[in-house]
């Protein structure tokens, strides 16, 4: 499930960005747009604006190049937090045509249950984070997955999970606190 | 006391702000606090590491070919889209003309006042490199050279129109880090105006700390490289 390996680490490749190396940008984006659209898609629930947010996303990603820390996240996290965060800006604008969205995947999610952590648990890094996960309660590793894969906010995941939206505020809560201490004593 | 001074309050907001759930003018004002707040931004750099095995566990999507053409021809183009020139910008203009009147500064300084320091939102300046040339003797600034850095288009403008010299020609040099001085035309002699270069400045001043202007026979260096005095000097720094 890592992230297609071109046989060039990502970091080399923004590296190779922040001086101004078009190929190497040709070369990341081959890498890492499938990913990327992957999770744009999932939060917006509509391929043409997902495409809009890609295109700004790896404009501001060769931009930006040289800002990225190596020691601060490792690459293919930081570009997914590039995408995240500008989906989760895009959803600011007014929704005047969110009827239009594609609602399948999750209604999906919001039955499943820890569906989407099978194929994480046979990954090496984001193992840790899949045994965590289970380890929390259904309800607060439900509310998580589905804040973070789908981008719902507190009040779309009290709607979805038709509890008050009191008690899906402190299953994330709880729940994040929980992985948090899950993690530091893996 | 406020909330940053909370530790507990901190993670959460961290995590909250790292899994999505903290929206709206929030998350916005969380963000400017971010910018800084080094420690706060480590915090999420560590919630994002987290949870991001999350996003591995979503399919992947083969986005259409034209999104790579979109992003090519606004990266590679040259254009400067529209955000409109940067001479139009009176943001740039009115702070480098409060910069230019106080006697020499370096042009770290023009960076230091054109980053944004307020978090309303102020426009924002395309990415771009910036020179700011000046008397080696006096120290006072007379030329100041912007361009877009995937524009093939140098905007010159003479802060002193009294470095001209009738009958000879002031030549602009880029000083790159390897290598001779590489001519980018000749300092136009109107106060504003433009050097067309034949390439995306990315290319022409991406490896270059420095620029310089040397005066040269009417109509520029004979040999390719500088034949008389330089004269004025300056560094060659990235916005953006």
């Amino acid at each position: 499930m890592a992230a297609p390996d071109l046989g060039e680490p990502l970091a080399a490749l923004l590296a190779a960005c922040a001086r101004g190396d078009q190929a190497a940008f040709s070369r990341l984006y081959r890498a890492t747009a499938p990913k990327l659209f992957g999770v744009a898609v999932r939060i917006l629930r509509r391929e043409d604006w997902a495409e809009d947010v890609l295109q700004d996303c790896y404009v501001r990603i060769w931009d930006h190049a040289r800002d990225y820390r190596a020691g601060l996240a490792a690459p293919m996290t930081w570009m997914t937090s590039i995408v995240r965060n500008r989906c989760l800006d895009w959803l600011r604008r007014p929704r005047l045509e969110v009827a239009g969205g594609d609602d399948t995947l999750l209604e999906a999610a919001a039955s499943e249950n820890p569906g989407p952590l099978e194929a994480l648990e046979r990954s090496g890094d984001a193992g840790a984070v899949a045994r965590c996960l289970r380890a929390l309660e259904a309800r607060q590793r439900q509310a998580i997955v589905l804040a973070f894969q789908h981008g719902l906010t507190h009040a779309e995941l009290a709607a979805h999970l038709r509890e008050p939206l009191g008690t899906v505020k402190t299953w994330v809560r709880r729940g994040l606190q929980q992985l948090k201490r899950c993690l530091e004593g893996a | 006391m406020s909330w940053r001074d909370k530790p507990e309050l901190r993670q959460r907001l961290a995590a909250e702000y790292a899994l999505g759930t903290l929206r709206g003018r929030a998350r916005e004002r969380f963000r400017a606090w971010l910018r800084e707040d080094a420690a706060l931004a480590r915090n999420v750099a560590e919630w994002e590491g987290r949870l991001f095995p999350l996003a591995l566990a979503v399919p992947e999507m083969q986005p259409p070919k034209r999104v790579w053409t979109s992003i090519a021809d606004r990266i590679f183009s040259g254009e400067e889209r529209a955000r409109g020139s940067i001479w139009n910008n009176l943001l740039l203009w009115r702070r480098v003309g409060l910069l230019a009147s106080g006697a020499a500064a370096a042009l770290l300084a023009v960076v230091a006042v054109l980053a944004p320091q307020s978090r309303q939102a102020a426009p924002e300046l395309p990415a771009s490199y910036l020179a700011l040339l000046s008397d080696s003797k006096t120290q006072k600034p007379v030329l100041l050279v912007v361009g877009g850095r995937r524009s093939a288009e140098l905007h010159v403008r003479t802060l002193d129109p009294a470095i001209h010299v009738a009958g000879r020609s002031l030549e602009l040099w880029t000083l790159p880090k390897d290598g001779a001085p590489r001519s980018l035309g000749l300092v136009p002699r109107s106060e504003k105006s433009a050097l067309r270069l034949a390439a995306a400045a990315d290319q022409a001043l991406g490896n270059v700390p420095a620029l310089a202007v040397s005066l040269e026979p009417q109509g520029g260096s004979p040999t390719g490289l500088p034949t008389g005095p330089v004269l004025y000097t300056g560094p060659c720094v990235r916005y953006w």
